[in-house]
């Protein structure tokens, strides 16, 4: 840049002439004679701003032209709070495209550049995908300060450390690791760390991006990185000693490591009482296992063993079937696969058609299945429980793994019975006693055992009790209370 | 070589190795084989003495493998004994570790095929098996043990649940009288427990892996000790139920004992599918186990990579488990793993170490 306006007017609109949003408006400073012009994105930047804090103030000046100086502009003229300098055309256009305005002034050599970015963001409204009865009612939203702040707003707590990272190689964004200094193993953050840091690639569109370049197992059918709408939920896996990622965005934290039994909580274990929580969560594990093994217990028990189940029961499944022209693998199958496209499609519908959907398929399709005999009326049983039972899961990613997983054991039970079954959990159980989040074993705390963290796994303890941060997570200060 | 420190057991994880080790095929066939020596009602007691011999054995074990720590038995025994005579005693554990794993599979297909897969054959069930052992093995031991934590409640729960429920038939006056006979035939059906308190050798190797290798006495202590008592439970209740001749007639009187009662208003009236649930998975953590100490034993030495060892080693077992040719071929081959047992894990670690308390004494 040199000091003549209109020579670096025609360069900046040589080097926007790509850019049909970038609005140049040249104007006189007041009566001193001199000229300037404003460069800024339309849309981007904030209007008001600039006509009442710049246009403004740069058109009443009321000195002579000998007085007009940059620092008398900086210190004097332009009432706004971010304001930096930038000496080349190149330096300030990227600001200038994320929303600032550049500001140059015949006879100065540099521009001065002023943060006018105004971002549009959707209010703090409640989470849709993480709904409670009892708790903040407030969600993330898609801009990264607005969550910084919901963070920070948490309580005053000056150990609460952003670290900001850029990811993104064409279009760059922020992102946010979120740690509390004195509690969380400075390993783990290091190590979250260099993950953020080797992602390389040209845009990260959500939180999603992020979460499958930095997990541990791409084969895994578990998340091994847990994501959330909720700030509580963030705030307490903080306290725990997990780490948080924020990207810009979107509304969807990151939170790792994750264990298995996280995929099983929800923050209102800890907002109710004691008594319900243990309960609740109880239920919970149980609808898991429902949810996993019920249709393949049908399978096996229907093709293999029907002398194990009792004899009553076992006449009046084997009388339901008579007359079904498949096998019991291929029923199911029908009915499992028919529910998930009903889920599947119940989603994409209209809110208001979505119930209305769920009726008719569910119901209507059901009862005419079997009236044309081509289920039997147990089966129709078995698949609602599983379904509901799937839906009693707290965390969307976890549901979608039990969705994904129950489909082989139906196989393995087809082939080989309740031993099928029986193999598929040991394989199950295998793969998550081999799997590590973070470096974090993810079947902890059940195995290795970890009897103090037991408080906080099927059992949600009394507060008074669970005084204790997880030991799995190696934190630095491990007792929840005054020291 | 010292082992891989990232692969560190902690003393509860072996202690639940050795318990679930030892807790295998001796389930269902225990109060037969020592009803079948003993011939009294007091087999009770001669598991009772096997127990307390499997424990002194597993301590001997134990303060062995302490002294050389970081160390397996592989490796030691080569540096007490030499290349040759420690090799071969090696290639002795490791063979005799192979022919449990097939011993173990194939126990597996016997009573899989007769109470839930009929018809199915066996080579599916064994192939089938051997790939979900070999997909856990192939994490290291660290895996292995941890999966063995989830197996061993589960495992410990249910089955005094379903034994329990076997009070509804049990008789005192089936383990009546006590001591009738005198005291010789509780010593006669002690040595054929023995097999089912195969097991606690491995403590010859895990004590190299653990963190704190000064408590692996306490581990197999507490491990078999476990194990013990399931098995006094097992045998009460058997014989309590069925009596001595009932039991003699039955080649898994355990699981008919569960057959045997149906108590009516619970969702299952019949607990044995419950029964063999557990002792699949009891016979997987065995099967396992041995497989694992077979390959490590080998790898060691010959000096090849551990993962090589474990694939290249399943058609060995496989064929291994294929040679019984009925099911008086297989209790016999047991009672020979039994016999080999008594020499290989009671004489040989006893040998060993006097013999590191000689060598240790000469040093200093």
């Amino acid at each position: 840049m040199n000091d003549n306006l209109l020579e670096n007017l025609s360069l900046i609109q040589e080097k926007t002439k790509y850019y049909s949003d970038v609005v140049v408006r040249p104007f006189a400073l007041g009566d001193s004679g001199k000229a300037g012009a404003i460069i800024f994105v339309n849309g981007l930047a904030d209007r008001e701003l600039i006509d009442q804090h710049i246009l403004k103030a740069l058109m009443s000046i009321h000195v002579d032209q000998a007085s007009i100086t940059k620092n008398y502009i900086k210190n004097q003229v332009l009432s706004v709070s971010q304001l930096t300098e930038a000496s080349s055309i190149d330096e300030f256009i990227p600001k200038v495209l994320l929303g600032s305005t550049a500001l140059v002034i015949d006879g100065f050599s540099e521009a001065l550049v002023i943060g006018t970015a105004k971002v549009k963001s959707r209010n703090i409204e409640e989470p849709i995908s993480e709904a409670l009865v009892r708790g903040p009612r407030a969600g993330f939203n898609e801009t990264l300060s607005d969550n910084t702040a919901l963070l920070r707003r948490h309580g005053e707590n000056a150990s609460l450390a952003f670290m900001s990272i850029q990811v993104g190689e064409r279009a760059k964004k922020d992102l946010i690791i979120a740690y509390i200094m004195d509690i969380a193993d400075p390993d783990l953050v290091e190590e979250v760390r260099r993950r953020v840091l080797k992602i390389d690639i040209d845009n990260v569109m959500e939180s999603g991006y992020v979460e499958q370049l930095i997990e541990d197992n791409y084969l895994s059918p578990f998340p091994q990185v847990q994501s959330t709408e909720r700030p509580d939920r963030v705030i307490a896996a903080l306290m725990e000693g997990r780490v948080a990622i924020l990207l810009d965005g979107t509304p969807f934290a990151l939170i790792a490591p994750v264990t298995f039994s996280m995929l099983l909580q929800s923050p209102e274990d800890y907002y109710e009482r004691w008594m319900a929580g243990t309960l609740l969560r109880l239920l919970r594990f149980f609808a898991a296992l429902i949810s996993l093994l019920t249709p393949a217990m049908y399978v096996s028990f229907i093709s293999f063993h029907p002398g194990l189940i009792p004899t009553k029961l076992a006449i009046s499944i084997v009388g339901a079937r008579v007359g079904v022209p498949f096998t019991s693998l291929v029923e199911a199958l029908i009915m499992e696969v028919a529910i998930e496209i009903l889920r599947e499609a119940g989603l994409r519908l209209p809110k208001p058609i979505g119930p209305a959907m769920g009726i008719v398929g569910g119901l209507i399709i059901g009862e005419a299945a079997v009236q044309a005999g081509i289920v039997s009326p147990i089966l129709v049983i078995v698949v609602a429980i599983t379904a509901i039972s799937s839906f009693a899961i707290p965390q969307y990613s976890a549901g979608i793994s039990l969705r994904m997983l129950r489909f082989v054991p139906m196989f393995c039970a087809a082939a080989f019975g309740m031993y099928g079954v029986i193999l598929f959990f040991l394989m199950l159980c295998a793969h998550v006693v081999k799997l590590k989040s973070f470096g974090v074993p993810y079947a902890s705390p059940a195995v290795p055992y970890r009897l103090s963290d037991w408080k906080d796994f099927f059992f949600r303890m009394p507060m008074f009790m669970m005084k204790q941060r997880p030991e799995m997570l190696h934190t630095k200060n491990q007792k929840r209370k005054r020291n | 070589m010292i082992n891989n420190n990232t692969d560190q057991i902690t003393t509860a994880q072996a202690a639940v190795i050795v318990s679930n080790f030892l807790l295998g095929t001796g389930v269902l066939t225990l109060p037969r084989v020592a009803a079948e020596a003993a011939g009294t009602p007091d087999v009770w007691l001669s598991v009772l003495i096997g127990g307390m011999i499997a424990i002194a054995a597993g301590i001997i074990m134990a303060v062995l493998s302490k002294s050389h720590p970081g160390l397996t038995v592989f490796q030691y025994n080569k540096s007490l004994l030499g290349k040759w005579i420690g090799g071969l005693i090696s290639a002795a554990f490791i063979i005799y570790f192979f022919m449990l794993a097939g011993y173990q599979v194939r126990a597996l297909t016997e009573v899989t095929s007769l109470f839930l897969l009929e018809g199915t054959p066996s080579w599916a069930i064994i192939i089938a098996f051997m790939w979900v052992s070999l997909y856990l093995m192939t994490g290291g031991l660290n895996p292995i043990a941890r999966l063995f934590e989830i197996i061993l409640p589960l495992t410990i729960v249910i089955y005094l649940f379903v034994m329990f429920m076997g009070f509804s038939i049990f008789e005192l006056d089936n383990l009546r009288p006590v001591l009738g006979q005198g005291f010789m035939p509780v010593l006669a059906g002690v040595k054929p427990t023995a097999l089912s308190f195969i097991g606690v050798e491995i403590i010859l190797i895990l004590t190299a892996f653990m963190k704190q290798p000064a408590k692996s006495v306490k581990a197999v202590v507490y491990g078999t000790a476990i194990t013990v008592i399931l098995y006094l439970i097992t045998v009460i209740m058997v014989i309590g139920a069925l009596s001595v001749d009932g039991v003699l007639t039955r080649t898994w009187p355990t699981l008919d004992l569960v057959r045997s009662f149906e108590l009516p208003g619970l969702i299952f009236e019949r607990f044995e599918s419950l029964l063999l649930v557990i002792w699949i998975m009891q016979i997987y953590s065995s099967y396992t186990i041995s497989y694992y100490a077979a390959s490590l034993g080998l790898s060691q030495l010959l000096n090849i990579n551990l993962t090589s060892c474990l694939f290249a080693l399943l058609p060995v077992v496989y064929i291994i488990s294929n040679i019984p040719k009925n099911l008086d071929v297989l209790f016999a081959f047991g009672d020979l793993l039994g016999n080999t047992a008594i020499y290989l894990v009671g004489c040989i670690p006893f040998a060993l170490l006097l013999l590191t308390k000689w060598k240790k004494g000469s040093r200093g």
